[in-house]
């Protein structure tokens, strides 16, 4: 890396660098903190707190998520492989004759094509939650950073990623250090 | 045989110890080879090469392997074949079903008198004797305490120097036999050994009808009512229906004369102390004392003659002065019953039982002589063998001179006297004193066991034979099996002694035989008696009788004393002993499906009972399952209660045949053994017995609740019978037919969906109940018929039974009547099965549709496919369902399974099964029939229960061919469902009950609420 | 643990003045002392003795269950006191039975989150927990009450040797996908909530091996924000799911009793009295288990009294559910005019097993009836008593149901008495031990206590100035939010 460029690498030891990390413990600040961020106009950042944090979402200016489609369709494939299920298998590859009642009637399938309905749905709304998190990520160099550690107990952090365009770690620096944050620490990746 | 036992009991047991013993031998006993599957096959390809040959067992006797198929015979394909079994000295016919030379079942030969195509439960049972593990295995000879194995050779060296000479110091005891051969044979015997003594015995013998005819007549004649003339029957402690050895003619006959017609139907008066099932079908029955039965017929004829100036034959006049101390409170049953007999003149008859004195007999005659019955509802046949003495004079006789020394060789052909002789003559004791004691016998029971030599006696499937049926007619017997276990027969061993060198019973039969066919070509007369297991034409000519007046005068003061006597008490009551109606003296005890037969009445299995009437009981302070101590000369025993409303006042029932302690696995150990209260000069009715509790309740092993229940289940019982099993008088219904059908009234029934529609042929079931007595002929047929398992006394006590057809027992009481104040009861019978419900319940529950319908209406079980939820079971209605627990065939012995219908799939563990309307009959039906490319006729498919019903009370066809007989049955106005409301449209219906009461408004009524028009009665389906 | 063992008084917040909320957690606890409190206890150096003699006692009445499981399949289902006509014994009691407390958990989770009703994060963990172990026992019976166990997988479509299928108009077909489904998402549930958790117990582990399971347990959770906004939709998602199935599951088990003909059985109360009864004793079984835990592991801050009281107050209303479905099924014997019908309840009351059914009224609607006292509500030794007794009743309610009925049918002459073997008895007390054992390593070694969820509920969670981003209160109503979600 060559000195002119926006500083993109640790000047100390050169290592190159995921970002920084700011964390608060009172939670106006934290948001007025994340507002300015915002407002500084930066996309890869990003904010840590332990529990959900009302207002954040708008404070961060958030999309919303399009997991509710993807449950939607799935509760649908459900039902339709529910009842599909029935009527090929009570109806059609092996029909028997039962109390005298109809080969395929609707009424005795609603049951099983509803807990089908709601089992495709329920997975999906945790597999697609996770994949559209980009989870499980067991490795990530915020999991090395020593403030994220209590991200996850009283602390709430924002940390802003050197890939960036708009990073630039002295700058960056020391907007953070002008939202008054408990401490500002640089992540390495 | 340890099959009704959960495995962690069964390792504890000692007869499952006995059972590993007899499996890893160590003693002598032990080593005679044990029936293996190999010397089976032998046997069988045996008998079905000489089955080939109208499966005769011919002089020529060879094994040979079934490599060659003999002409006509396509394995797999069931044969039947005609012969006979001879019970207590009169043989009934059977076609006994063989697949691949194993004789699987026992059914009724049409063609025989006595059988009429049906069978009572008894002898359908007698196939599993044949393949009993338990059986006499070879010959052994008992000297000092060591056992010693030997060969026929040896005992006929032996016997021809013991049975020499004039026969002197020998004498035979045999079991009463209705054979011509072994009469011709015993006539030689005589002959040859004109000092050697000759005793018949059974413990349950006619001898006392036999001898009341000798009083009345001078000479012993038999009995032989016509039930389908009479218009009134009355029967004094008799049981026509089922203890008689014609007992299913008989009951057809009854049945015949109570199908409704618009001159009525007869009318049955039962006087008894205990009910049978012949009581179960009277209008008017009254519980009485067995030792007041003389007093109550003395009465009814002094009525007859006081009141209704019968005159009675002037050979009885003297006979009259007897009646003077009658003085029964009969009620109204004497007025009627004299009434009813003299309004039918010609066309009533009066019955006694075998448990009755002579005298008895002897005014029973009398009567039926003066109401004309003698040539038309009742005639009498010369007794076959009028020479012999009575069975309790020649065993008594038979004791004196074992104890006097005079007897040094006995021969003991068939029967178990140690153990069914009268207690007081001391058989045992006198059998010590005999040096040289030989038994042949079944099994190594109580009698072997104390004589020197046991001979395995043939099976009567597995030898040659013939006999007489109660009419008479000549019957045949012969094998459809060789000997299993080296058996041989009476005949066999009668013709040894008699010096022929090859005894073969074959030979015997034939030469007694060719006396009787006088003209004509002989083999051809003997190869259609043969196939027809009869000689048409041989019954007995009605005998020409006339009173004898001076045998009568004789017996005056005899029945004046037994008029006389008293009436038991509470406190001192009698006990009224009766030949079982399942092991019957005793023989069928080791017999599993006898044992697990619940009793007619009693409902109970594995146990004889005492049975007492709810009065008693009260004074007595018994109650249900209470043991109790029996005592009567000195002897005494134990018995559960069982509290039985119809049961008279102070007199006890119980029955003979249990407590065997050399039966076998099954039958040792099992109920008490009541012989040991019967003295020769009590046989049957012994009274002023003690009772005294015990304080011991014991769990009676019964397939039905005990009558007295709480309240609310008593009451709701009592309002359920009416309309399950509904019964109407004969008159009220021939003047309005529809009331059976108003007798129930629901909601028109609607399903929620499109009707299924049943084209082609469609089974159905209709099941008689004014002909079904409860007799358990189809219970037994159809656990033989379907490899029904056998699951013991705790699995009965935990409600496990397996039979697929129950006889549901009801008693009848007046509405509002509690549990605790019933007195008397009428008895209903209802056989239950699967009744093929259209929307059966079970198959919409199954979550893997191991039962459904058939698309010819069956409700048919996937046995390989169920998992066992048994959620089929609790949506039935009538809980016909069965399930198996454990697997219950695990410990059958190889010979056992021999046993098994290959046509039927036995269940493991874990699966449902229920009735199919035995669907292997209609298939293998079906499957002629298609070859045949002809349609199935009507009748052509019985079912196992039909087959075999005495009274042909269960009719099965197609209900979508308007000529069937079915058709016709469900378009009777008698016809109805059960639980028809519940819309499963069952496809067995049942035929009303008819009663006849004097005047009677029996039953029916109109079911409140009156319907509206678009109501439905109990008629759909 | 948290700093101060806290005095009673301080305990107390069952107030129910309407002018102010009351605090949902007491004491003076912020952020961080709840994660103490409750990593605290996963994060004991030392495992408490008590805790070891409970899982001991546990342990081997789970083993007593598997050798009368092991007992019965090789011998066959005649072990237990089962027969004609009742061929459904304790093993369907104790299924319904276990499958009903399993209610509690997602009812918590699900409604009450959809309800709002903020105190449920204290215990909804907990009771989730609850569920999934009560429905593992529950799952166990179906299984093994079937006659041939090793082809009950015949249940499931799949193609086999017979190239047959189930047949899909079975109840207990159904049962199986309801309860298979609701395994599932229970389990599903649990675990997403518990995700955030494990990431602090991860954030905060000392050694490495805890670091590494807890790190691949919590999926490296980062508690970004963009993943927090995607996780509280999917859960709201699973709880919009979750509630239907939570009434559907005791509906679709009361059909295998409602769709069959037997009086006592086939009647169209029973899906809405099942459920009630479900909640009634699944917070039953909370409550008998909440209170030693909470007490043994100074929780009392975090579950509060309040929380007890507004579980009494569930199961003073469930409790009445109940009753009224009683005498409901009474009123319709007697007005129905079907002879049948009228009968089996006479029969139940009255008959041979009246003494099961008065135990259960007086179990499930007698005792809850204390709960109008608040008295009797706050006070924890009542209230555990009370749970106890009310776990008895509805144990007794499905004994009722599924014995008296079948016992007298239709037919008189099939009518039969049934008694449980010792190995039905056995089997179900062994149930039990697995139950606990279950619950003992949850409480050991899992967050017993959503603590994302507490503290987003604390004080300290919301602003001072509401006016500037919605009224930052309780995150269920984040879709309220103006638009720009």
């Amino acid at each position: 890396m060559t000195a002119d460029t926006t500083s993109r690498t640790n000047p100390n030891d050169g290592a190159e660098l995921f970002g920084l990390v700011a964390s608060f413990d009172k939670i106006d600040e934290f948001l007025e903190a994340v507002t300015k961020v915002r407002d500084a106009g930066f996309s890869k950042w990003d904010t840590h707190t332990p529990f959900v944090v009302h207002g954040l979402d708008a404070a961060m200016g958030i999309k919303p998520t399009k997991l509710p489609f993807l449950v939607f369709g799935a509760g649908l494939t459900g039902c339709t492989a529910g009842i599909a299920l029935q009527w090929f298998t009570n109806a059609v590859d092996y029909p028997f004759l039962i109390s005298g009642k109809p080969i395929f009637s609707l009424p005795a399938n609603i049951p099983v094509a509803f807990e089908m309905t709601i089992l495709f749905a329920a997975i999906s709304a945790l597999v697609g939650m996770l994949a559209f998190n980009g989870l499980p990520q067991l490795s990530h160099p915020l999991h090395s950073s020593r403030l994220m550690k209590r991200a996850t107990d009283d602390k709430f952090l924002i940390s802003i990623e050197a890939a960036d365009p708009k990073f630039e770690l002295v700058k960056t620096h020391e907007l953070l250090e002008s939202l008054g944050p408990l401490a500002v620490e640089v992540v390495e990746v | 045989m340890q099959y009704w036992r959960s495995m962690d009991e069964l390792a504890q047991t000692p007869e499952f110890k006995e059972a590993v013993k007899r499996e890893f031998p160590n003693d002598e006993w032990d080593r005679l080879p044990p029936a293996t599957r190999r010397q089976f096959l032998k046997v069988m390809g045996a008998s079905v090469a000489f089955a080939g040959l109208t499966s005769c067992r011919w002089p020529k006797q060879e094994i040979v392997p079934f490599a060659h198929r003999p002409e006509g015979r396509t394995p797999g394909i069931p044969e039947q074949y005609a012969t006979s079994i001879d019970v207590g000295g009169s043989a009934l016919g059977l076609l006994v079903t063989s697949m691949d030379g194993r004789p699987i079942k026992n059914e009724g030969n049409p063609l025989h008198p006595d059988s009429l195509g049906a069978l009572p439960a008894t002898i359908q049972s007698d196939i599993l004797a044949l393949y009993d593990p338990d059986r006499s295995q070879g010959l052994v000879l008992r000297q000092g305490g060591q056992d010693y194995v030997k060969t026929w050779d040896d005992f006929h060296t032996w016997a021809s120097e013991k049975v020499a000479g004039t026969g002197a110091g020998v004498a035979v005891f045999a079991e009463s036999s209705s054979s011509p051969t072994v009469a011709r044979l015993q006539q030689q015997f005589r002959q040859t050994f004109a000092d050697a003594a000759w005793v018949e015995y059974e413990p349950i013998s006619r001898d006392a009808e036999r001898e009341g005819t000798a009083i009345a007549y001078g000479r012993p004649l038999r009995v032989q009512p016509h039930l389908d003339h009479a218009r009134v029957i009355a029967c004094f402690d008799a049981d026509p229906f089922l203890a008689h050895p014609a007992a299913i003619p008989l009951s057809r006959a009854f049945t015949e004369g109570r199908q409704p017609s618009e001159a009525g139907i007869s009318r049955l008066w039962v006087a008894e102390p205990g009910y049978t099932i012949t009581g179960g079908q009277a209008d008017h029955r009254k519980a009485v004392a067995g030792s007041q039965v003389p007093n109550l017929l003395a009465s009814l004829a002094r009525e007859l003659v006081a009141n209704h100036q019968l005159e009675l034959p002037e050979q009885a006049m003297n006979f009259e002065a007897a009646f003077g101390s009658a003085n029964a409170d009969g009620g109204d049953f004497i007025p009627g019953l004299a009434a009813d007999l003299m309004a039918h003149r010609g066309s009533s008859v009066i019955l006694v039982g075998h448990g009755q004195a002579a005298e008895v007999h002897a005014l029973a005659a009398v009567l039926n002589e003066g109401l004309g019955a003698v040539g038309s509802t009742l005639t009498y046949t010369e007794a076959p063998d009028p020479g012999r003495s009575n069975h309790l004079q020649a065993i008594a006789d038979l004791v004196a001179s074992m104890n006097s020394g005079v007897v040094d060789t006995l021969m003991i052909l068939g029967g178990n006297p140690v153990y069914d002789a009268p207690a007081d003559l001391g058989f045992a004791e006198a059998l010590a004193k005999v040096s040289h004691t030989v038994h042949l016998g079944l099994y190594d029971d109580e009698t072997s066991k104390l004589c020197s030599w046991q001979l395995p006696r043939a099976h009567s499937l597995e030898s040659w034979g013939d006999g007489r049926a109660w009419d008479g007619t000549l019957t045949l017997q012969q094998p459809l099996i060789e000997p299993l276990y080296g058996g041989r027969s009476t005949i066999e061993i009668l013709a040894a002694m008699l010096g022929e060198s090859n005894p073969s019973g074959h030979d015997s039969v034939r030469d007694t035989m060719s006396a009787s066919f006088a003209d004509g070509d002989f083999e051809t007369a003997w190869k259609n008696a043969l196939h027809d297991g009869i000689v048409s034409d041989t019954a007995w000519e009605p005998a020409v009788t006339e009173l004898d007046g001076s045998s009568l005068a004789a017996a005056g003061t005899a029945l004046a004393t037994l008029v006389g006597a008293a009436k038991p008490t509470a406190h001192s009551p009698e006990l009224v002993l009766a030949a079982d109606r399942k092991v019957f003296d005793g023989r069928w005890s080791n017999n599993a499906w006898q044992q697990e037969l619940p009793d007619a009445i009693t409902k109970a299995t594995w146990d004889n009972v005492l049975e007492v009437a709810p009065v008693t009981a009260r004074e007595l302070g018994l109650s249900e399952g209470d043991m109790v101590e029996i005592s009567a000369g000195g002897a005494s025993l134990e018995l559960p209660v069982c509290v039985i409303p119809g049961q008279a006042a102070a007199t006890l029932s119980t029955s003979l045949g249990y407590g065997r302690t050399a039966a076998g696995t099954v039958g040792n150990d099992v109920g008490s053994d009541t012989y040991r209260l019967r003295t020769s000069a009590s046989l049957w009715v012994i009274p002023e017995v003690g009772v005294a509790k015990t304080g011991r309740k014991i769990a009676l092993a019964t397939t039905q609740d005990h009558f007295a229940i709480d309240a609310i289940g008593f009451g709701a019982r009592n309002d359920r019978i009416s309309t399950l099993i509904r019964e109407t008088n004969i008159d009220r219904y021939l003047a309005d037919p529809d009331v059976i059908q108003h007798m129930d009234h629901h909601p028109p029934l609607v399903s929620l969906w499109k009707d299924k529609q049943y084209p082609g042929e469609q089974w159905g079931m209709a099941i008689d109940l004014n002909a079904c007595n409860g007799c358990n002929a189809c219970v037994v047929a159809c656990q033989a018929e379907n490899n029904i398992p056998v699951v013991g006394r705790e699995q009965v006590i935990n409600q496990r039974e397996m039979h697929w057809i129950r006889i549901d027992r009801y008693f009848k009481t007046e509405p509002g009547v509690g549990p605790l104040d019933v007195e008397d009861a009428e008895i209903v019978f209802q056989p239950m099965t699967c009744i093929q419900c259209e929307n059966a319940p079970c198959e919409q529950v199954c979550p893997v549709a191991a039962t459904q319908h058939t698309e010819d209406g069956i409700n048919a079980m996937i046995y390989n496919r169920c998992i066992g939820t048994r959620y089929c079971s609790n949506n039935c209605p009538l809980k016909v369902r069965r399930f198996n627990f454990f697997n219950y065939h695990k410990e059958l012995a190889d010979v056992e399974k021999l046993q098994f219908n290959p046509e039927v799939t036995v269940r493991s563990r874990g699966v449902m099964e229920k009735c199919t309307y035995c669907v292997q009959r209609i298939q293998a039906v079906r499957i002629g029939a298609r070859n045949d490319n002809r349609p199935i006729a009507d009748g052509e498919i019985v079912p196992a229960c039909a087959q075999t019903c005495p009274t042909k009370a269960i009719t099965f066809g197609d209900l979508n061919n308007p000529e069937s007989e079915i058709s016709h049955l469900r378009g009777d106005k008698r016809a109805y469902g059960t639980l028809v409301e519940l819309n499963i449209r069952p496809r067995t219906q049942y035929l009303a009950r008819l009663s006849n009461k004097v005047g009677g408004d029996g039953g029916g009524g109109h079911a409140p609420p009156h319907h509206a028009d678009d109501s439905d009665h109990g008629k759909e389906g | 643990m948290s700093a101060s063992i806290p005095v009673s008084n301080h305990l107390d917040n069952t107030t129910d003045d309407p002018t102010r909320r009351a605090p949902l957690i007491v004491g003076d606890n912020d952020f961080h002392s709840v994660t103490e409190a409750v990593c605290g206890i996963v994060e004991m150096p030392k495992t408490p003795p008590a805790w070891w003699i409970a899982f001991f006692i546990s342990v081997s009445l789970t083993g007593v269950l598997f050798a009368m499981i092991t007992y019965l399949i090789t011998t066959g289902v005649g072990v237990w006191g089962l027969q004609t006509p009742v061929a459904w014994g304790w093993a369907i009691v104790n299924f319904v039975f276990w499958v009903g407390i399993g209610h509690a958990g997602t009812l918590i989770s699900a409604i009450l989150f959809l309800l709002r009703q903020r105190w449920r994060t204290s215990i909804n963990r907990f009771a989730e927990g609850m569920t999934i172990f009560a429905v593992c026992c529950a799952g166990i019976f179906p299984g093994i009450h079937v006659g041939r166990v090793w082809v009950a997988y015949w249940l499931a479509p799949l193609p086999n040797q017979m190239s047959m299928w189930p047949n899909f108009r079975s109840p207990l077909l159904w049962d199986v996908f309801a309860v298979g489904t609701y395994a599932t998402v229970s389990l599903l549930f649990w675990y997403m909530g518990m995700i955030p958790d494990l990431a602090s117990i991860r954030d905060r582990a000392k050694s490495k091996i805890r670091w590494f399971i807890y790190g691949i347990l919590s999926l490296g959770w980062r508690s970004s924000n963009r993943h927090w906004h995607r996780f509280e939709m999917a859960y709201l998602l699973l709880a919009a799911l979750a509630t239907p199935l939570v009434l559907s599951v005791h509906s679709v088990v009361s059909f295998d009793f409602a769709v069959s003909i037997i009086p006592g059985w086939h009647t169209t109360i029973f899906p809405p009295y099942f459920v009630a009864g479900a909640i009634f004793s699944g917070f039953a079984m909370v409550v008998t288990l909440v209170i030693p835990t909470r007490k043994f592991f100074h929780l009392e801050e975090i579950i509060t009294l309040r929380h007890l009281e507004s579980m009494s107050k569930i199961m003073l209303a469930t409790g009445m559910m109940v009753g009224l479905a009683y005498s409901t099924e009474f009123f319709i014997a007697w007005y129905s005019g079907n002879a049948y019908e009228s009968f089996a309840f006479l029969n139940r009351a009255f008959g041979p097993y009246a003494w099961a059914y008065w135990i259960m009224v007086s179990c499930n609607v007698l005792v809850p009836q204390i709960f109008w006292v608040k008295k009797f509500r706050t006070n924890l030794v009542v209230l555990w008593v009370a749970s106890i007794l009310i776990n008895v009743g509805m144990w007794f309610e499905r004994f009722v149901i599924v014995v008296s009925s079948l016992s007298r049918d239709f037919l008189p002459s099939s009518w039969g008495y049934y008694t449980p073997s010792i190995v039905d008895v056995m089997t179900f007390v062994g149930s039990f031990g697995l139950f606990m054992t279950l619950f003992l390593l949850f409480v050991r070694f899992l967050p017993i206590v959503g603590m994302a969820e507490v503290k987003g509920v604390m004080p300290q969670a919301h602003l001072k100035d509401v006016a500037a981003l919605g009224h930052g209160d309780y995150h269920g109503d984040i879709l309220t939010e103006k638009g720009e979600v």
